[in-house]
């Protein structure tokens, strides 16, 4: 079989939300329960459309495919399934698909007995494309809004709604999202580095402790925040980053129409110094 | 449900500070008496301090503060000496590269010499403080591995500062030092080389920018979610394995049909963050360098998508002959 | 815990409020500019263009003056332009450009009042100037501004001065000492919209005609003669100009532009040629007319370095993407539309 030396004494009944025994099974490593076919559904479902927009599409190039939202024009109703109508429904599979995904990961956690602490973390990335997709898009008044399904299409989408405000660099919450994402990588290359450091001491050295880990930090930048606390401040800035990722995106257009360099003016405005 | 998540320790025990592993003959003593905050201990360790100044650590500060204060006295002196400007215009004031025509000469002190000398003794500086992190993990006996990510980091960095700017034979293509310039440098490149988004490296460099962010958040909540059974503890677990890393396994596996070991994790985290910058600068030492168009150069190679071009299409008035 | 509570909150309120002080609210108003789906649209607050429209309305036309009778040459001493209107035109077409640039002082703005011929005052000969200038921009710029033309008003308002005008930056106190290089940029100015691009566009492109391009027609890095030579100092400068430009007009990038291929005219709209022919007028009044008037005007009216007010985007847009959003003033003054030869 597909399991680990280990696996056979984990696979026990329980831990579903929803369905009881009826699908809590394993497909080879993969497990399943009643959102493995809902995700199984809306995936294929959805996969099955963007293959059908391919096909009505002008090419199969990978890189060209191309399936967008409707014209802004058709505000928040159903369009005809070649005028943005697709994109829509592929949207709901994709939401459909990725919550049941998340509830799979409950059932799966609830059933090993683990923190719901993935899932939820997984929620904050969901509620990244929904805000793309739906929330803002709501905001504005129409699906046309949000970004087209395409590899480089979804980049000109990117280009093209960053420079309605001028230079998008200059938003507060994206500089902050921008730094914390640069902020994660930096951890985690110093996270991964340190424990294969302590596990991979190199020629005629043995496995070090955690208290050389604490040592190394301390010596090199005076704290170490732990074998604990990296792990917190690990999950807590990549989930900081995209949450600040969120707002700059759904206060860009909904509650800020101008240029965002333009924010700027209440700091060089402000009473004792302006000029 | 109101179950305790881990997320903030609720009870710290305070015991005596721990003064680091005992150092080989050779180095200097530690700095500093360590001692305890009771809000850092909410999420992390307590303990701040001692620190290691060994001659590396404190050439670095030198080299590093001078450059720093440089930075900020010509700023201070942009906005007139003026103190209240410079706090009110900080985020957009800079020193500045020397100007193109300059090519790679000495320019004037004013006129981007002292950005020359502040990026030579950063240089340094970051350089010094590499070896001090090779070195403090020799000295305890531990691997390099953090050296060797940070190396990752300052390829970046040369990238953009001195092998670009040199086989481009310009210093005014490297970045400024500032808030807000250093951002409208991004800019310029992107809009000088045919829009970034479409540099194949700088594409991956953010796949694995923000699949670290991905990673960080998957091995951060997976250990928490663990941690009732010390998952926390990797290296033991990477040793000994217990039931922790078995479930922080077992969870991926059947999530996603395959997964890492306690140790693997890290080897997966280490080689996503490193390979963010170090495609990142190869994208970046290619630009202006070999391809002078990204769009264009994928155009080339096919991977641009079509959108309906307007009716009728717009015409260059420069090449219709139209009035100049 | 209480009191950390109380310093935390005193501390976060007004940081709050303060980053909440640049907010607007939904409902907002969109034009999509581009295929669905590319990100191409405009974005307007319609509260502040509505505020925006009520600011900028066109005054209505004087009423109509006969044409017939003796032609104001004939009557008044020292008419060099517009000598061919009727008499009644003329006085229309004077009434008209006080209410436009003066409407406070009158007459007197221009003219000795016991002498109107008197050209004693630098105004009357900087008016007459501009009056040619009008009749050129109507006359040989309809590839910028059409049918819909323009008058004093486009640019005055009311004001003796239009409010916004550009003259050449004044150095810093201590421009010449050695630190602190500014560079041309790097301070959070107006023109730039306050980004810390380089702080003067105006003077390589609207009066200088420096290439506003920079990129190049090749994918590769081209060698020796092929190399496109545009540095990230000169597309800063570029970045600078159409950050000017779509702050003038009100409008984003995405107006004129597709921005994943700024430089494809194909990929680009309309507006963008409307645009180029723009920055080739302000060239023109700027050179043609602004400039060679620079000696007339006494020294409180010119910029720090002792240049003269010119014309950039700002000048007639005044944050609409046509002036007074395109109310056709120009129709009602049939005598600003030409050039009359002499």
């Amino acid at each position: 079989m597909s399991m680990l030396s280990f696996e056979r004494k984990y696979r026990v009944r329980g831990g579903t939300l929803f369905g009881g025994d009826l699908f809590d099974f394993w497909v080879g490593p993969f497990y399943v329960g009643f959102f493995g076919i809902t995700t199984i559904f809306f995936a294929a479902l959805g996969t099955m459309m963007i293959l059908w927009g391919a096909a009505m599409g002008p090419t199969w190039n990978l890189w060209q495919i191309n399936i967008a939202p409707p014209d802004i024009s058709y505000g928040l109703r159903f369009a005809p399934m070649m005028e943005g109508g697709l994109w829509q429904l592929i949207t709901i599979c994709a939401i459909g698909s990725f919550v049941s995904w998340a509830l799979r990961e409950v059932e799966i956690c609830r059933k090993l007995g683990m923190g719901l602490h993935v899932p939820a973390a997984f929620g904050v990335a969901i509620l990244a494309y929904v805000s793309l997709q739906v929330i803002r898009p709501v905001l504005m008044g129409a699906w046309g809004h949000a970004f087209p399904y395409g590899i480089y299409s979804h980049l000109d989408w990117v280009s093209n709604t960053a420079y309605q405000y001028l230079h998008f660099h200059y938003n507060p919450w994206h500089m902050i999202a921008a730094s914390l994402f640069f902020a994660t990588v930096l951890a985690l290359s110093m996270h991964g580095g340190l424990v294969l450091s302590a596990t991979n001491p190199g020629k005629g050295e043995i496995v070090k402790t955690p208290e050389h880990e604490d040592t190394f930090f301390r010596d090199f930048i005076g704290y170490s925040v732990g074998t604990l606390g990296i792990h917190r401040l690990g999950l807590f800035m990549a989930l900081a980053g995209v949450w600040f990722g969120i707002v700059c995106i759904v206060v860009s257009g909904p509650f800020w129409t101008g240029a965002w360099p333009e924010w700027w003016s209440w700091w060089l405005n402000m009473p004792i110094w302006r000029t | 449900m109101a179950q305790y998540q881990n997320l903030f320790t609720s009870v710290q025990p305070v015991g005596p500070t721990h003064h680091g592993v005992d150092l080989p003959r050779g180095d200097d003593k530690r700095t500093g008496t360590p001692f305890l905050v009771h809000l850092l201990g909410r999420i992390g360790n307590a303990q701040i301090g001692p620190v290691y100044l060994g001659s590396l650590g404190v050439a670095s500060l030198v080299f590093g503060m001078a450059a720093f204060n440089i930075i900020g006295f010509n700023m201070l002196a942009s906005v007139d000496w003026n103190p209240i400007q410079l706090i009110r215009q900080l985020f957009w004031l800079a020193l500045e590269p020397p100007a193109p025509a300059y090519g790679l000469g000495i320019p004037p002190l004013a006129q981007g010499g002292w950005w020359l000398i502040v990026g030579f003794m950063l240089t340094v500086s970051i350089l010094l403080w590499w070896a001090r992190t090779y070195r403090r993990a020799r000295q305890l006996g531990l691997g390099t591995h953090v050296a060797w990510a940070f190396a990752a980091a300052i390829w970046l960095y040369l990238v953009c500062g001195l092998f670009r700017p040199i086989m481009m034979g310009s210093w005014s293509e490297a970045v400024p030092f500032g808030i807000f310039p250093h951002l409208d440098w991004v800019s310029a490149l992107s809009l000088r080389y045919g829009n970034l988004f479409y540099n194949p490296f700088h594409a991956l460099s953010i796949v694995f920018l923000y699949g670290s962010v991905l990673l960080f958040a998957m091995h951060g909540a997976t250990i928490l979610a663990v941690s009732r059974y010390g998952g926390e503890r990797e290296i033991e677990q990477i040793v000994d394995r217990g039931t922790a890393s078995e479930r922080a396994a077992l969870f991926w596996r059947w999530t996603m049909g395959f997964n890492a070991t306690m140790e693997s994790i890290h080897r997966w985290a280490w080689w996503f963050a490193v390979l963010c910058p170090l495609v990142g600068g190869i994208g970046i030492l290619l630009t202006g360098t070999v391809v002078d168009n990204w769009y264009l150069w994928s155009v080339k190679h096919h991977v641009v998508p079509a959108y309906p071009l307007g009716n009728p299409v717009v015409l260059d008035p420069a090449i219709l002959g139209a009035k100049p | 815990m209480k009191i950390t509570m109380k310093l935390a909150l005193s501390l976060l309120a007004p940081l709050v409020a303060g980053l909440l002080s640049g907010c607007e609210r939904p409902p907002i108003d969109t034009v999509q500019t581009g295929y669905r789906g590319t990100g191409m649209e405009q974005i307007y607050n319609p509260r502040t263009l509505l505020k925006q429209a009520s600011l900028n309305q066109a005054p209505a036309p004087a009423d109509a003056a006969a044409a017939d009778g003796p032609k104001a040459s004939q009557v008044y001493q020292n008419v060099q332009v517009l000598g061919d209107l009727s008499v009644s035109q003329f006085n229309r077409h004077m009434a008209s450009i006080t209410q436009w640039v003066a409407p406070d002082v009158g007459c007197a703005y221009c003219h000795n009042t016991e002498n109107f011929a008197d050209d004693g005052k630098y105004t009357k000969v900087v008016a007459r100037r501009m009056i040619q200038m009008t009749q050129r921009v109507n006359q040989d710029w309809k590839a910028h501004v059409a049918e819909t033309g323009v008058t004093c008003y486009t640019c005055h308002r009311g004001n003796h001065i239009p409010t916004n005008v550009w003259f050449a930056p004044k150095d810093r106190k201590y421009a010449n000492s050695a630190m602190g290089d500014l560079a041309g940029q790097n301070l959070a100015s107006k023109e730039v919209g306050l980004t810390s691009l380089p702080f003067d566009p105006f003077t390589p492109y609207l009066k200088d005609a420096a290439p506003i391009r920079v990129n190049g027609n090749e994918a590769m890095a081209g060698v020796g003669a092929y190399a496109n030579r545009a540095s990230l100092k000169q597309t800063e400068h570029t970045y600078s100009l159409m950050v000017h430009m779509s702050e003038s007009l009100g409008v984003n990038c995405t107006y004129c532009h597709n921005t994943r291929n700024f430089q494809s005219w194909a990929e680009s709209r309309p507006q963008r040629v409307t645009a180029w022919h723009g920055i080739r007028m302000a060239r023109d009044l700027n050179n043609d007319y602004m400039g060679p008037l620079t000696d007339k005007f006494p020294v409180e009216r010119l910029g720090p370095k002792g240049d003269v007010a010119k014309v950039n985007c700002n000048t007639c847009h005044q944050g609409a993407y046509k002036p007074l959003y395109g109310a056709a003033m120009a129709k009602d003054y049939p005598e600003l539309q030409a050039l009359v030869k002499p």
